[in-house]
This record gives structure tokens, C-alpha cells and sequence, in this order.
């Protein structure tokens, strides 16, 4: 059950990444871009979440897969404060 | 450092739900609302991850909450992509 959860989580948020960068690339919506970034950015950190629980679970890669949502998150949050109105 | 990074990612899912929440106000897009209450679960699911980090038996409920939110998003751009039947 856990495992189907942690791979979800991977897939589904590569899933909002490629939706929104694809949404950018059509239509050229900087908001677009920033959500997009920031779901890379989770992305890794769901994928790095599967590979810390299910593939070298002897290895504690928390602190890691932390960084790269953290990233993500504030490249939202400076589009949000920046870009908008 | 842990509860640190958290606490930072707690707070940047939550003021990006308000942000959401603020442009669902004044376009009453729902696909803004739908992103407020997604990132307004992710931003729970982060406080309860850090709240329940000892308790090995409840880890998994957090991510669920956070597949679910990742599901709403997913949903909510689908929906703001469908093709609109035209009117008249």
C-alpha cells in the first residue's frame, strides 16, 4: 500500500509538471512557468521520496529530497509575489 | 535543520494557496480555487509529516493527503482544458 502511494505521488506530480509546462509553452504564462518549476521541483522530491522508502531504504535520504521541493516551492512563491498583480 | 526546511516548505504551500485563493476572488476561476485547497492540503500534509515524525504506523496518511492534492491539481487542468462546446 505504501509503495503505491509514494509511486502515485511521483507520477502524479510529474504529471502537474508536464501539464504545466506544457500549458507555458502554449499559451506563455509566466505563472504557468512558475507552477511548472515548482512541480519539478516536487517531482524530485516525490521520486527521491520512492527511491529513500522502496530502493535503499538503509539510507536516510530525507534531508535530500527536502532541497529540491524547498527550490521548487520558493520559485513559486517569487512568481507569485513578482509576476502578479 | 529538518523541522526548519518543513516549517519554510509548510508556509510556502500555504501563502501559495492564499495567493490561489485570492485569484479565484477576483476571476472566479475555479481552477484557482481548486490549486487554494490543494496547496492548502499540502501545506497540512507537510505540519503532520513533521507532527508524526516518530510514529512509524501513521506515516503513510500524509502522503495519501498529498496524492490526493496532487489528484485535485491534475483534475483541476484537465478541466481548465477542455474543449468548451460552443455557445449559441
Amino acid at each position: 500500500m505504501a509503495t503505491v502511494v509514494y509511486a502515485l505521488c511521483a507520477l502524479t506530480s510529474i504529471a502537474c509538471a508536464v501539464l504545466l509546462l506544457r500549458g507555458y509553452a502554449s499559451s506563455g504564462v509566466r505563472l504557468l512557468l512558475w507552477a511548472g518549476l515548482c512541480f519539478v521541483g516536487l517531482a524530485l522530491n516525490n521520486v527521491l521520496l520512492f527511491v529513500d522508502m522502496r530502493v535503499v531504504p538503509e539510507v536516510d535520504l530525507s534531508a535530500w529530497r527536502s532541497l529540491p521541493a524547498l527550490a521548487g516551492l520558493l520559485l513559486l512563491v517569487y512568481g507569485l509575489v513578482w509576476e502578479t498583480r | 535543520m529538518r523541522e526548519l526546511i518543513s516549517g519554510a516548505m509548510a508556509m510556502a504551500y500555504a501563502v501559495a494557496g492564499l495567493y490561489f485563493l485570492r485569484f479565484w476572488r477576483d476571476s472566479r476561476d475555479r481552477l484557482f480555487l481548486i490549486f487554494a485547497v490543494a496547496f492548502g492540503m499540502l501545506a497540512a500534509q507537510r505540519v503532520l509529516l513533521t507532527a508524526l515524525a516518530g510514529e512509524q504506523d501513521a506515516h503513510i496518511y500524509p502522503y495519501v493527503v498529498r496524492l490526493l492534492a496532487f489528484l485535485l491539481i491534475v483534475a483541476a487542468i484537465l478541466d481548465k482544458n477542455r474543449p468548451r462546446a460552443p455557445s449559441g
